[in-house]
């Protein structure tokens, strides 16, 4: 029994080895002693022989937290599946944010690598230019020049180029 | 002094303003899309008015709709704040014509100065000194061609633009002419003029610009200058007063050229003059914004003053009340903005819901927000969610207490710049006043976030799953026996 959380793009593992005398957690089989009290405004957690302020939320399937002077955010369970799934597939490019496209600089069957332009769109008056995660065919683009979109939605598709 | 004003902005600036007119006793009055109807601007006025707009930002365009709304409230004149309407010369005018304060300069002052070119000639006509440069007047060839006779590098952007948009620097003569067509779409898409110009590109510059205040009779001072190196997407994240390691010869230099643009101009408001500084002293004009700037409260901290009261009472027809010898400077100021935007991404807009918001406090520590727990981030508006503004005895004092009081800012939900943000504080180069506008990109190996060592990521990982239901109850789930030798088990 364990929590999945996905750490920049890598699934890690927390679980609990003992709760008594004290809690003792392991992060990828690696067992820390853990404790947690409430600080005035802010969680004081302990691992190991160091001392940290953590401020967290909650959002869905995410953590969003400030621990030692650093801000993070991870995803946990279901999350962690679908990521890594995208991750290994790389077939498909999303909106990260919302935007509209400004131009379109490929078609179905075109051959891209890794960094070559698909799109430049524009979102919170900066006009951004989307690039190909990885080598490969453009199977379809989803999107056409000055077309709306929301986070999250699919712009381009890409196959394997056929050996 | 005017006894109800109507601000016609959002967010912190929107803020700001209020704070300053209720000190001072005069109503306020909110404006909002319906988008921003639970924003704090609204909650901090003393009344609002909903303004229609299919699109959010467009709402606070409509010079129609403000002007009807100040007058069904009562209120007497129009602060405009920064962005928007703000150097708009048109609302300006139609604001004065429907009897109303329009709290900035003249209409034609604002003209004038919004317009690269004109400013430039009108700067140039009274001995401030400008870079060499080119306007494009016929097609785009011609442009190259000119442009390429000034010598490289270049830096090119639109005729009609501010704000960093659809700028870009050009090294070679191969480049140029791609360049210049993708500036001259971009200045198409935002300013509706697709009019480029190129001018002389100064390496290593330092972005200085003069706070000035004028009275609208040829009376100006200047209220010293303020450093704006630190730039990323040519815009300004940090700023401070003074600027780090400036000679007094040369600064002094700098504000009399700014006094003497505004000075001739017969300047009415508070006002910056922007010149960018090179290695070897030269300095050269770049524009002059004709509003109060995002930056200013630095200033106020080193001078003492409050901007806003200054702009209303010039506003209101006052001269000015000080004079230059009165302006005194005291100790350091920096200031920092807080963005909504991924660093390690190229600084790309972020979006999401403000979860967790903790603001720091104390002497010397000041917060200019516009937003609350609860509040959508979204793509209508700018990224800027807040600015943080210290005031130490020195430089040295500043940059520490900036450091701290961005230690103690959290701001969860929304991916924003403040860790990056602590790590050019932290920076050596920042720390030795090394600065040019080329900062970010020079040290961007040094301000990418350290790794991790193998505790503080177990750290981080538990810390997050600690937040989790789940792990809570595998925790309580752990069976007394083998829980109590699970630590003994090896």
């Amino acid at each position: 029994m364990s929590i999945e959380l996905n750490l920049d793009g890598t699934p890690r593992t927390v679980s609990v080895a003992a709760r008594k005398p004290g809690w003792r957690l392991t992060v990828d089989g690696t067992p820390y002693t853990v404790s947690e009290e409430q600080g005035e405004d802010c969680v004081l957690l302990t691992v190991g022989e160091r001392r940290y302020r953590v401020w967290r939320a909650l959002e869905g399937n995410r953590v969003h937290l400030k621990i030692g002077g650093r801000t993070f955010s991870l995803g946990y369970e279901e999350e962690v599946s679908a990521a890594a799934h995208a991750g290994a597939a790389g077939h498909e490019v999303h909106a990260d944010m919302p935007g509209v496209v400004v131009d379109v600089h490929c078609g179905p069957d075109a051959i891209v690598s890794a960094g070559d332009a698909l799109l430049v769109i524009e979102s919170m008056k900066m006009q951004i230019t989307i690039t190909a995660p990885r080598d490969g065919v453009v199977a379809m683009v989803h999107v056409a020049k000055n077309q709306p979109f929301e986070k999250g939605n699919l712009l381009v598709s890409l196959r394997d180029e056929e050996a | 002094m005017l006894k109800k004003i109507l601000i016609a902005n959002r967010g912190e600036i929107a803020c700001r303003i209020m704070r300053t007119a209720q000190r001072l006793g005069i109503g306020t009055v909110a404006v909002h899309h319906f988008a921003d109807r639970a924003a704090p601007h609204v909650a901090l006025a003393d009344e609002a008015r909903e303004l229609h707009a299919e699109v959010p930002t467009a709402a606070y365009l409509d010079a129609e709709q403000l002007i009807a709304a100040a007058q069904a409230t009562g209120a007497e004149g129009i602060h405009p704040g920064y962005g928007f309407l703000s150097e708009n010369a048109g609302f300006a005018a139609k604001v004065e014509a429907a009897g109303l304060v329009f709290i900035g300069p003249q209409p034609g002052v604002i003209e004038l100065m919004g317009d690269k070119i004109r400013s430039r000639e009108f700067a140039q006509a009274h001995g401030v000194p400008v870079a060499p440069s080119i306007e494009q007047e016929g097609d785009l060839a011609a442009f190259v061609a000119g442009a390429e006779a000034i010598g490289f590098p270049l830096l090119i952007k639109a005729a009609a633009g501010g704000g960093g948009k659809g700028m870009s620097i050009v090294r070679n003569a191969q480049e140029l002419a791609a360049r210049a067509t993708i500036a001259s779409s971009e200045a198409q898409r935002y300013f509706a003029d697709g009019r480029i110009y190129a001018e002389r590109y100064v390496e290593r510059p330092r972005h200085i610009e003069v706070q000035v205040l004028g009275d609208g009779t040829g009376t100006v001072l200047h209220l010293f200058e303020r450093e704006c190196s630190i730039q990323r997407r040519f815009q300004k994240i940090v700023e401070e007063s003074p600027a780090a390691r400036l000679a007094p010869e040369l600064r002094e230099k700098i504000c009399s050229a700014a006094v003497k643009l505004a000075s001739s101009a017969k300047y009415r408001n508070a006002g910056t003059v922007e010149f960018i500084l090179a290695p070897n002293g030269e300095f050269y004009f770049l524009e002059m914004n004709t509003r109060l700037q995002v930056e200013h409260p630095v200033t106020e901290y080193v001078t003492g003053l409050d901007l806003v009261e200054a702009q209303l009472r010039v506003a209101a027809g006052e001269t000015l009340w000080l004079e230059q010898a009165d302006v005194k400077l005291t100790g350091h100021a920096i200031e920092c903005r807080i963005c909504a935007e991924q660093p390690e991404h190229d600084f790309r807009p972020a979006t999401g819901t403000v979860r967790k918001l903790r603001i720091p406090t104390g002497e010397g520590v000041r917060f200019d927000g516009g937003i609350r727990e609860g509040q959508a981030i979204t793509a209508a508006f700018d990224s800027m969610l807040a600015k943080l503004v210290v005031h130490g005895a020195d430089r040295h004092a500043a940059t520490d207490m900036i450091r701290d009081a961005l230690e103690e800012f959290v701001l969860l939900g929304v991916d924003n710049n403040s860790d990056y943000l602590g790590r050019i504080f932290d920076h050596e180069a920042f720390r030795a006043g090394d600065l040019h506008t080329g900062f970010v990109v020079e040290h961007a190996a040094g301000l990418a976030p350290p790794p991790l060592d193998a505790t503080d990521e177990a750290a981080v990982l538990l810390a997050a799953a600690l937040a989790t239901e789940e792990l809570r109850r595998l925790i309580d789930e752990v069976p007394e026996p083998h829980a109590s030798i699970g630590g003994w088990r090896n």
